[in-house]
């Protein structure tokens, strides 16, 4: 048990692929979450310093040597600032969003500067590098993001935090592995297809009328409710939430059948399914959902939209 | 910075203003071609700031490169050496300027910066050019912060620097202390050279001059141990000028009747001293007459004089020990000779002031006192600005201009006295010296420079005589600041008035100062040597390379933890009260399964867990309105705290 912890304490994959979170509690930086190692520029210095002494030491000039012992401890306590700009920060793994295949994904990080000291520019890595400043005493929330190619899970990786203040002369990074994953939903297909016929299973003969727009009231709003009925303008009076309610919209109802997408493989068919299910939510039209073992009954809304999207990401 | 830093006009302006700030001084050491080579790169690249289209295209850049080698062949005929060397980088300096393209390039350019300050130490080592090299080397670290900054500022960058040195210097100074010193073998020392240095001349020719400049420059410093010698007999001997065609005078082209001298026999106390010799151009070293004893690479000429067989062209220390009063004992054969020739036959008038004046009917000395009484009585002036003397100086100086300075004086009395057969020479150096009260050391500058006479006498050897003194002190001209000129405490002037007095006394203290602090600075930073840093560090019984390099290693590592204690020590943070008992809220929810998440507002939480614990919804409410009107309210106050906490309290669930 004590030997497994030991290793797990100076396992090189720490090094390289950075430490894990524990259930997304907040990971706090110190002296063993992060590595510091000079830059190239930093060498540069180091080269510097040399070039200076041995011109002290060609021209036996005391105050060239002291400049190359100044610029030599500057060097040096440079270390020092830069495991500061680092050292006591909390960092933690916040929200990722579930996207379209081919769509950046994005993870949500929560970083937190509970010493009195500012940080500057301080960087964080994923794919893309993102940088901010943190004040004394204060928060910052970010997002990364990261492509994604294939539906399913999207495991977040490895999130380097680094920073290079204040001379750039030193890297110090400390790199998390984020237990975060984002759901990956099938590319929707490019080709708009119309929708299947829905006779079959349905007696009802469904006359598709896409969206209705015979308005004939307000109601609060109510979760689920489609973002693009909302009404604004009310909102922005500062009278609440309230939700268009459009006639018509209730009397079309389809069904959408894995059966009956087109499609030569399964990702390309899950894709023209996917395709549908956004149409559908989009028209606001009231559809159902067929899948090989899974069907779900007609209905719309952000919350039915989502149940079918992660079906067909983890089918 | 997110956006490519070479691009950012405050980082250019901040950088280029730095780079015109190191190079400035130089305008004193470079020939002015390279150094306007310079100044056009530096404002062609100001200029590119704003009209990027007007810097120079690659083709360009060929140019400017070649014309840059040009100029430095041209100038140094390559790039080793001092001068070489400073030209080289400078002028590399100047064309990186004109291509900065990426971050890479700022770096360069500013590490190329860092080497043309450290040439600035090659050519000055006061204290002023060290407090300016660091002042820069601040504004060079700063333009790194600058760069490695989320938001720039020019003063926060500069103040990071400046504290970035600040905790770097004591590391500095004790690996400057403890860093082993090895002099570079002679091969790696490039010979420059010399710039000319103001200084004694192995010559001279007293009639040429009509303007004898008056320079502060210091010559070297003397700390006496022990005793110190009158005003009177603060004589530093320089060289001794023997032949003269009537005109000029020179050093004996012969001195090989050295090994005929006669054993120097020293008299009275003998003063004890170190000499610390500004650089020189010549290897002369200025000992008080009549050195007695000096250390292993000088050595004493058949005239007395030091001479180093080393290199003063830095600043040197030596520990010498003289004798006011000596006996040079028997003359030889050529100085006998030398020391009565006369470039021709004297005139008419000069032999009859010397028949005048006893000198061929009376012993040497009362000759002497004839002489030095005539200078006095007689209508003759001191001044810096005489008149040119171009036929027969010593002729029109005796008798037509009578106006001249120490070495007119001292030329007249040597050949008046060859006239008269008395073997006689002039002997150049430096006369007096200030006292800095401050030091207590004594300070020889150009200006002391002087010529007096020595006149062989039987019994006594070489004597020192000082016609100068012999003037009236009301005949010297007031309007120059001589009173160090000629031998101390003989001229004085009236005293100023008393507010004028008190004014000068601060100024001269003031001064004195300085020389001190300067003083210290040279003999403890600048000549910093091997030998200085074995016996500096062997009073702390610190002897071998082994254990200074311990010595240095555990005190720097001293130095690192107690930097690491101050910079990332981090106190308990004070935490809001305010908090405190708003999480003492949060554990009593928890116990009912729900928590706040991290980045969820009071009030969202509240609205969360509102309906969940529908019973406790109105004391919530409360609880979260007071908690955030006494953390974000204007006014928080102590009742409010107690009563959240009340509310708290009397949470049940």
């Amino acid at each position: 048990m004590k030997l497994k912890a030991l290793k797990e304490r100076y396992g090189l994959d720490r090094f390289f692929l950075g430490e894990r979170t524990v259930d997304g509690k907040p990971l706090t930086l110190n002296q063993r979450r992060i590595f510091i190692l000079p830059t190239k520029r930093g060498l540069g210095f180091g080269l510097l310093i040399l070039l200076l002494a041995l011109i002290a030491f060609v021209y036996n000039n005391n105050l060239a040597y002291m400049l190359a012992f100044l610029l030599g401890s500057i060097f040096f306590i440079t270390i020092l600032h830069t495991y500061k700009s680092l050292a006591g920060l909390t960092i933690q793994e916040g929200q990722a969003n579930p996207v379209f295949a081919g769509e950046a994904a994005g993870f949500g990080v929560h970083i937190d500067n509970p010493t009195s000291v500012e940080r500057q520019y301080v960087q964080v890595k994923l794919k893309t590098v993102e940088n901010f400043n943190l004040k004394a005493n204060s928060k910052a929330h970010l997002t990364l993001y990261d492509l994604t190619q294939k539906r399913g899970w999207h495991p977040a990786g490895t999130v380097t935090v680094f920073s290079t203040y204040p001379l750039g002369l030193f890297r110090a990074w400390s790199p998390i592995r984020f237990n975060g994953k984002a759901l990956v939903y099938p590319k929707p297909a490019n080709q708009e297809i119309p929708f299947p016929e829905t006779g079959s299973t349905q007696n009802q003969q469904g006359r598709f009328k896409k969206g209705g727009d015979e308005f004939y009231g307000l109601q609060g709003y109510q979760p689920g409710d489609p973002i693009k009925h909302l009404h604004w303008k009310a909102y922005a009076k500062g009278l609440g939430l309230f939700t268009k309610q459009y006639g018509g919209e209730s009397s079309a109802e389809i069904w959408l059948d894995y059966g009956q997408a087109p499609g030569h493989s399964l990702e390309e068919r899950l894709s023209h399914l996917c395709r549908w299910v956004v149409d559908a939510e989009q028209a606001g039209v009231s559809y159902g959902f067929i899948l090989p073992g899974l069907r779900l009954e007609p209905g719309y809304g952000p919350a039915h939209y989502r149940k079918c999207l992660e079906a067909l990401a983890l089918f | 910075m997110a956006t490519n830093p070479a691009h950012n006009k405050e980082i250019l302006i901040f950088l280029l203003s730095s780079i015109g700030l190191i190079v400035l001084p130089h305008v004193y050491h470079l020939h002015w071609g390279v150094f306007g080579y310079f100044c056009f790169l530096l404002a062609w690249r100001f200029v590119g700031i704003w009209k990027p289209e007007r810097l120079p295209t690659f083709p360009v850049i060929l140019l400017l490169i070649v014309s840059g080698m040009a100029i430095l062949y041209v100038q140094h005929r390559g790039f080793l050496g001092r001068d070489g060397g400073t030209s080289l980088f400078v002028i590399a300096l100047g064309l990186k300027l004109m291509e900065i393209k990426t971050e890479r390039d700022l770096y360069l350019i500013n590490y190329l910066a860092f080497i043309v300050a450290a040439s600035q130490f090659l050519y000055e080592q006061s204290i002023l050019m060290a407090a300016y090299i660091l002042f820069v080397t601040c504004v060079l670290l700063a333009v790194l912060v600058y760069i490695n900054s989320y938001v720039a500022q020019t003063s926060v960058a500069l103040k990071k620097a400046a504290v970035i040195i600040a905790q770097a210097v004591p590391m500095a100074i004790v690996v400057f202390i403890l860093f082993p010193r090895v002099e570079a073998p002679r091969w790696l020392l490039f010979n420059d050279d010399h710039q000319a240095k103001m200084g004694l001349s192995d010559s001279m020719e007293p009639g040429s001059i009509t303007d004898l400049g008056m320079s502060d420059e210091l010559v070297f410093r003397v700390k006496f141990a022990g005793a110190i010698p009158p005003a009177k007999q603060r004589y530093w001997r320089g060289p001794v000028l023997t032949q003269t065609n009537g005109k000029k005078w020179t050093q004996a082209s012969d001195l090989s009747y050295q090994k005929y001298l006669d054993k120097l026999t020293y008299m009275g106390t003998p003063y004890q001293y170190t000499l610390l010799m500004e650089p020189q151009e010549k290897n002369w070293v200025f000992a008080l007459d009549m050195p007695a004893d000096y250390p292993k690479p000088l050595e004493r000429n058949a005239n007395y004089q030091l001479l180093t067989s080393d290199n003063l062209d830095k600043r040197s220390e030596f520990k010498l020990v003289s004798y006011p009063t000596y006996n040079t004992g028997y003359l030889t054969k050529t100085e006998f000779k030398d020391a009565r020739h006369l470039p021709g036959e004297p005139s008419e008038n000069i032999k009859q002031l010397v028949a005048q004046l006893h000198g061929f009917d009376s012993p040497p000395d009362v000759f002497i006192n004839q002489l030095l009484n005539h200078f006095r009585e007689e209508d003759f002036h001191y001044t810096l600005t005489p008149p040119l003397m171009e036929e027969n100086p010593i002729e029109t100086f005796l008798f037509e201009t009578r106006y001249g300075f120490c070495s007119h004086y001292a030329s007249a009395f040597v050949y008046l006295m060859r006239v008269a057969n008395i073997p006689a020479r002039v002997v150049t150096g430096y006369q007096g010296g200030e006292w800095n009260a401050v030091g207590n050391f004594l300070e020889i500058k150009q200006a002391d420079a002087h010529a007096w006479a020595e006149v062989w006498l039987d019994k006594q050897g070489w004597v020192r005589f000082d016609p100068t003194a012999a003037i009236a002190p009301e005949r010297i001209e007031k309007n120059i600041d001589i009173a160090r000129l000629v031998p101390g405490g003989l001229i004085s002037y009236a005293a100023p008035s008393a507010g004028a007095q008190a004014t000068f006394d601060f100024l001269k203290k003031a001064r004195q100062l300085w020389s001190n602090v300067d003083y210290n600075w040279q003999r403890w930073v600048i000549n910093y040597n091997n030998t200085n840093q074995a016996s500096f560090l062997s009073s702390f019984g610190i002897a071998d390379f082994k254990t200074m390099v311990y010595w240095m290693m555990g005190i720097v590592g001293i130095i690192t933890a107690i930097l690491s204690l101050f910079l990332l020590y981090r106190r308990p943070k004070p935490t809001d009260p305010v908090l405190i008992v708003y999480n003492r809220f949060l554990k009593k929810i928890a116990k009912a399964g729900l928590t706040k998440k991290p980045g969820e507002g009071a009030r969202d939480f509240a609205e969360r867990i509102k309906s969940k614990l529908l019973s406790q919804a109105a004391t919530i409410e409360q609880i979260t309105d007071a908690f955030i009107d006494q953390r974000y309210g204007r006014n928080p106050t102590g009742r409010g705290l107690i009563e959240l906490n009340r509310l708290i309290i009397l949470l049940k669930l």
